[in-house]
């Protein structure tokens, strides 16, 4: 007995006994449901998406009575028509996506030389300096950040007291669609460095190496090698870089002084400001329509870049 | 026998005390206008949930009606301080789901709480003992009963630095277009408090609002040249503490403010007027029926002499109870009028008239100034 015991330990008793009640829960002629049981979290948390885009959709044909503050009973299109016909959201939706497109363009542009060098130093101490610099960032939010902007590019923050010491009168760096801009390049680089970074760890060195020994100059090496490569690494962070700075909110409302709105703010002003939920709505889903047609664009014209987890267009 | 007597001592022992507790409690209530309704005060709730705005505005809240109304009552009171046009949706919400409201009493703009009776979220308060005791003022225009209490008035002034202005106060809102202002006044980025001076100021009559306000969108417009920030309350204190802006159409409290905290400021009613608006408390429905009295209570409380002079004295704005005297700084003060004459200069429009048409005018600013 004692010989058969320290045969069959108690561990494999215990696995044995959760193997039964695992096959009493789940059959093995479940078996074929288990890719679908492991997606349900997921299908569960986009159904709610979709619920709610439903509820949002529904709500976009519906218009505002003043006299009741209910919304109409009856659908109707006037939202859209208002959203394609006033000018207000034309501007606003002009300038969400020229200043997505731009902030994209140079966050790439100073991310890739920041990944790059962070990737393949040397250094231990330069790598190590570069990740902290990196994701510090990511512990102040957003706001916090933009406020720090105010108090360093304002009338009398540091930079102006820097000019003021050779005799330069203060200027107004601040409350601008360039400053709007700034801040969102300023958050976004540390998500494109991240997004960047795994992709140009998987290009061997060697080959730059190679590249080299046969000939090739610096530039040469970066343009027929590195970056042909860097691809999917630079399709990925450009999308995540482009979605976030089409639907950001902060950096408009903080460092535009107000006159500088993107989508989300005039968004908001519906939902908040004049109660109006059916114009907000049919903003809201306008503007994830036009994020949703860029990602497609992208996908058709690049893949998916690293978002396609491997699978990426050869 | 000993039995009877000690149980008819204790008898009368307690009912001595039960009465003289009750007119101990009955004393100490009335000051609250609550003595008539004392034989069903219902349970009390831990705490009153109240909306409030931040920084000065909810420190004079609590210093002159929520610490005197937990003094005399003993329940708590918690200051959320969600701002007005972030819970207005919630509250719908509750109520139209029948959920309880996430708060108990709101603070809010007369032309958003407007909104909320129009939706028929509001309780009604015409039972409130201390309204007797009120101004007109109190009374919202336009709306049926007291879906809303008015606490008290306030005035979208022209705010400035005395520095920028060496020759003097602005004396017109048209002084502002002056070039040497260009990127250093500010407004509320919806454009409130500035569309009906910019009428006047634009050439038009007010009694073309809403009919006609061509003239205050081409007066704005003109504005929109000089690159006007666009901002909520709390900017304009900060802009004028930073330097950043020379003048500013804003609520006085918010000049007042800046101004006790050292800025050198001033304020006028420029020639073509102010606007005058006025705040208010309501209760949303759904609250459970002790809950509802209490916060009740609460607005009521707040329609006091004692609790208004020491509100208001924080806010440095004019109540809605006679007796309520201005702090000593307003006194004479355009910003804070108590004459009729001091009225003559502000230019007041029904709520009913705001709340119909603020969507559309909040949509011509912005495309104005977003051009």
């Amino acid at each position: 007995m004692r010989a058969a015991k320290s045969a069959y330990p108690l561990t494999w008793r215990i696995m044995d006994a959760l193997e039964a009640f695992a096959a009493f829960v789940w059959p093995a002629r479940f078996g074929r449901a288990i890719p679908w049981l492991m997606l349900a979290p997921a299908l569960l948390l986009v159904g709610l998406l979709v619920l709610g885009l439903w509820q949002i959709g529904d709500a976009s044909l519906r218009t505002l009575d003043t006299s009741t503050f209910l919304m109409s009973e009856t659908y109707t299109l006037a939202n859209y028509r208002r959203a394609f016909t006033e000018s207000l959201f034309a501007v606003v939706a002009w300038r969400s996506l020229a200043g997505s497109l731009m902030v994209t363009a140079v966050t790439l542009i100073l991310a890739f030389p920041y990944a790059y060098v962070m990737v393949r130093t040397s250094s231990p101490v330069i790598r190590k300096l570069l990740l902290i610099a990196l994701f510090l960032p990511f512990f102040i939010g957003q706001v916090v950040r933009a406020y720090g902007w105010l108090i360093i590019l304002g009338n009398q923050g540091m930079v102006n007291e820097a000019l003021s010491l050779v005799g330069i009168a203060p200027i107004r760096l601040l409350y601008n669609y360039w400053a709007v801009l700034f801040g969102l390049v300023q958050y976004m680089l540390p998500f494109a460095v991240l997004m960047l970074a795994p992709a140009l760890t998987a290009i061997p060195e060697e080959l730059e190496a190679a590249a080299g020994s046969l000939g090739a100059d610096w530039v040469r090496t970066f343009r027929h090698v590195v970056l042909p490569l860097a691809r999917p690494g630079l399709v990925g962070a450009g999308l995540v870089v482009l979605t976030l700075s089409l639907t950001d909110f902060a950096m408009p409302a903080i460092l535009g002084g107000g006159s500088q709105d993107f989508i989300a703010n005039a968004i908001y002003d519906q939902f908040f400001r004049t109660s109006d939920q059916g114009l907000g709505s049919t903003l809201a889903l306008l503007l994830v329509a036009t994020g949703s047609l860029l990602v497609g664009l992208v996908f058709t014209l690049f893949g998916a870049g690293t978002l396609a987890m491997g699978r990426a267009r050869q | 026998m000993r039995e009877d007597k000690l149980t008819s001592l204790m008898l009368r022992r307690r009912r001595f005390l039960q009465g003289a507790a009750t007119i101990g409690g009955a004393a100490g209530l009335s000051s609250l206008g609550l003595s008539s309704a004392f034989a069903q005060e219902p349970e009390k709730p831990k705490e009153l949930i109240v909306r409030a705005w931040g920084g000065s505005w909810v420190d004079a809240l609590k210093a002159g009606v929520s610490d005197s109304f937990t003094a005399k009552t003993g329940i708590a009171v918690r200051h959320d301080l969600t701002e007005d046009n972030e819970i207005q949706p919630k509250v719908w919400a509750a109520v139209a789901q029948g959920r309880v409201p996430p708060i108990h009493i709101n603070w809010d703009t007369t032309t958003n709480a407007t909104k909320s009776a129009l939706r028929g979220v509001t309780e009604d308060l015409s039972d409130l003992s201390n309204l007797k005791s009120t101004t007109d003022l109190a009374k919202p225009v336009g709306l049926d009963g007291y879906p809303i209490v008015n606490t008290y008035g306030y005035v979208y002034v022209l705010a400035y630095r005395p520095d920028a202005f060496p020759n003097g106060a602005p004396k017109s809102w048209k002084d502002l277009l002056d070039p040497k202002y260009k990127g250093r006044i500010a407004l509320y980025n919806d454009g409130i408090g500035f569309h009906f001076p910019a009428q006047v100021a634009g050439g038009g009559k007010l009694e073309d609002i809403p009919a006609n306000m061509q003239p205050a969108w081409d007066f704005v417009a003109k504005m929109k040249e000089q690159q006007p920030l666009l901002g909520e309350d709390p900017d304009f204190t900060t802009w004028f503490q930073k330097g950043e802006i020379d003048a500013a159409c804003t609520i006085s409290t918010n000049a007042r403010e800046a101004k006790k905290n050292g800025i050198d400021i001033k304020w006028v009613v420029p020639e073509e007027g102010a606007k005058f608006d006025t705040d208010g408390l309501w209760i949303p429905k759904g609250l459970p029926a002790n809950e509802l009295y209490w916060a009740k209570e609460y607005i009521n409380h707040s329609l006091t002499v004692e609790a208004q002079q020491i509100w208001l004295d924080g806010l440095g704005l004019p109540g809605v109870v006679p007796g309520v005297k201005p702090p000593a700084d307003l006194v004479d003060d355009p910003s804070y009028p108590t004459t009729e004459d001091a009225f003559k200069h502000l230019i007041r429009i029904s709520s009913k008239v705001q709340v119909e048409n603020e969507s559309e005018w909040f949509s011509k600013f912005k495309a104005i100034m977003q051009g």
